[in-house]
């Protein structure tokens, strides 16, 4: 394992990984504090650049991209009362009235200082983790595997959402997407339309800028809007408090970086979660919850090392079982495919030097994030007043070559703008577009998993549960399924109206 | 467009039955006991079942209210046209890329969606003519992607 490891230093400090590294960090910065630019859309728009790298180059960027659009989002949330991401929506009170006080060095300080700490615990829980789990997966076979990825899909669609119906009905719709062309276990050509093109599938980098670049572009394009002004200030030393911060709420830190691994590592939630569910807990125990949103740092603490330790979290089901655990790992394990790096426990035999590698681009990630953090804090006020009418038409120019360069296909040109309209279009209708992506990457995994499971047990559905590890899982799937079904049927009947848009 | 549940629902099971006529017949050459129509018709079956939940649910809660809303944005008309210019901008890419080639095409489209978005002609132009420049050398210079030169054929770097 420690040759490994020295393999895999030797391969993240090569001077090109370490360039993609330094460019994807002041890119996913700069893109993270611009309001109305999502993480998510960062590293979408990323992905067909990765598609010229090799594997760890290409991993590397999607891993630092991510992580700084993470922390950056805090930005605009504390100078304009705006999240750059979702991830930070949930404290955005507190750190805007900070700012409103003189004292948006503390907010952006904290959510650099702590974003570090959580990121970096989230990491060490990584790697401790994952391959101990993936040792224990070593023996799984296709019916445990079956389940693993159903408890994947429920939980993202019961747990991780407000509408499980219509996040199930997106889900099923990526499900199905998944079946188009000859990639299923018969080889048999479905839903092509007799269109050689889509024998291959639907090619999931157009598609993936698509949902995530064509359709953001869209958004803006009806809500309009220049950016907001920006309340010009003064921004202090950034680290001054922090040491005793981090010495007055260490229980904070270490409460909000658990919380943000584990939901991390439950499929469908993602660092937005994590973020505000940390927030509820820190206002739950404190000593002093009146005074959260008015400033106050123990909220913003807990939250900030939440949401980006649950980045990291969220690789854990990603690498060992290829699950993803959000929308971003989606579309790295679309990348990890990409690379014939398909995630998996045997990825650990195999490839132990490139996921090492992996572990150590987000060490340094993390790691760079202190003083590249430092430098667009200082350039923040200049930042955010890129107007968005600028950026959104070069955004969709970019996402029109990125999806022709994979294949010089126009073709692909099209799929990216179908999918762009399919994403605007659902998300127009509150039906969540992260189910989709989730059902695409992993429809394929799962009839295969089913298939084999059924032609081992001769079509008898008790194949799918008569080994004991599977049972349990398929325990807990039903139980998530069954749990939430039965609470929306009670909310119903106490004539409290279920979450209906 | 902005549909009530009972309108999606009805949609949704359209797509299902769809789909289930689509795989019903899929050949099965290796007769195995699940050939390739297998899964396509559970995910159809759980889908027709959703939409029906969804679609009674809508029915329910909203009776004589219409079946397909425009959204606030949509009543008006500049922010559809703008909306409509994202399909119309890939559309035309698409159909004029190979003619026109890379450097042109791209800057016809950020011209137009600059002035869309309330950007004064002069800077329009100098930025389409900039961002183009830097897109084209990121992937013809950084990753060898070969775009197409159309009638700049002759100037090419």
């Amino acid at each position: 394992m420690l040759d490994a490891y020295v393999t895999a230093l030797g391969m993240v400090l090569d001077p090109y990984v370490l360039f993609v590294i330094t460019a994807s960090a002041i890119y996913g910065l700069v893109v993270g504090c611009i309001p109305g630019l999502s993480a998510t859309m960062a590293t979408a728009l990323l992905v067909p650049l990765t598609f010229f790298m090799p594997p760890v180059p290409a991993i590397a960027a999607i891993v630092t991209t991510s992580t700084m659009a993470i922390f950056s989002g805090d930005i605009p949330g504390c100078l304009l009362r705006i999240p750059g991401t979702p991830a930070s929506a949930a404290y955005v009170d507190d750190s805007y009235q900070m700012t409103l006080k003189g004292k948006p060095e503390l907010a952006l300080g904290i959510g650099l200082w702590f974003s570090v700490l959580g990121g970096l615990f989230g990491t060490a829980v990584m790697m401790v983790a994952s391959p101990a789990i993936a040792d224990f997966a070593l023996g799984f076979g296709s019916v445990e595997f079956f389940w693993i990825v159903m408890l994947g899909l429920g939980g993202a669609v019961f747990i991780g959402s407000s509408t499980p119906l219509k996040a199930c009905i997106s889900l099923l719709i990526g499900l199905l997407i998944a079946m188009i062309g000859m990639n299923n276990p018969a080889g048999q050509p479905r839903f092509t339309f007799e269109s050689t093109e889509m024998l291959g599938g639907v090619s999931l980098i157009p598609m993936m800028v698509g949902m995530f670049a064509c359709s953001e572009v869209m958004r803006h394009m009806v809500s309009g809007g220049g950016a907001p002004p920006v309340v010009i200030q003064k921004i202090g030393p950034i680290f001054a408090n922090m040491w005793r911060l981090t010495k007055q709420y260490p229980w904070q830190l270490i409460r909000g970086s658990a919380l943000g691994t584990i939901i991390g590592i439950q499929p469908g939630s993602g660092a937005d979660m994590a973020a505000w569910m940390s927030y509820a807990m820190s206002k739950r125990f404190s000593k002093e919850p009146e005074k959260f949103g008015t400033g106050h740092p123990e909220g913003l603490i807990e939250a900030g090392a939440s949401n980006n330790s649950s980045l990291a979290g969220a690789w854990i089901p990603a690498l060992v079982f290829g699950i993803p655990g959000d929308s971003i790992t989606a579309i790295a394990i679309g990348v990890l495919m990409m690379k014939n790096m398909a995630p998996g426990p045997t990825i650990f035999v195999n490839n132990p030097e490139n996921v090492y590698a992996l572990f150590l681009v987000f060490v340094i990630a993390n790691l760079m994030m202190l003083p590249l953090g430092w430098a667009i804090i200082k350039v923040a006020t200049r930042v955010l007043t890129v107007p968005r009418r600028i950026l959104m038409p070069i955004i969709l120019l970019f996402a029109i070559v990125g999806s022709y360069a994979i294949n010089n296909s126009l073709f692909d040109v099209g799929v990216m703008l179908a999918f762009g309209v399919l994403a605007f279009v659902l998300e127009e209708n509150d039906f969540p577009v992260a189910p989709v992506i989730l059902g695409v990457v992993l429809g394929p995994l799962l009839e295969e998993y089913f298939i084999n499971s059924m032609i081992k047990s001769d079509g008898r559905l008790i194949g799918l549960v008569d080994r004991p590890i599977a049972a349990v899982l398929a325990a807990i799937t039903i139980g998530i399924i069954g749990w939430t079904i039965l609470a929306s049927l009670r909310s119903r009947k106490t004539g409290e109206q279920p979450a209906q848009s | 467009m902005k549909f009530n549940n009972l309108f999606r629902g009805l949609l949704f099971l359209a797509l299902s039955g769809l789909v289930a006529v689509a795989s019903w017949n899929l050949p099965n050459p290796s007769q195995q006991p699940l050939g390739p129509s297998a899964f396509p018709l559970i995910l159809s079956g759980l889908l027709a079942l959703c939409a029906a939940i969804l679609a009674v649910g809508g029915a329910r809660a909203t009776q004589g209210s219409p079946l397909v809303g425009r959204a606030d944005w949509a009543r008006s008309g500049g922010a559809l046209a703008r909306l409509l210019l994202v399909p119309a901008a890939v559309i035309f890419y698409m159909l004029f890329a190979e003619t026109l080639g890379f450097l042109i095409c791209a800057t016809l489209i950020l011209v137009i969606l600059f002035l869309a978005g309330g950007t004064r002609p002069l800077q329009a132009i100098g930025l389409s003519l900039a961002a183009a420049l830097v897109i084209h050398s990121i992937f013809y210079l950084g990753l060898g992607v070969q775009l197409p030169w159309g009638p700049l054929e002759p100037l090419r770097w």
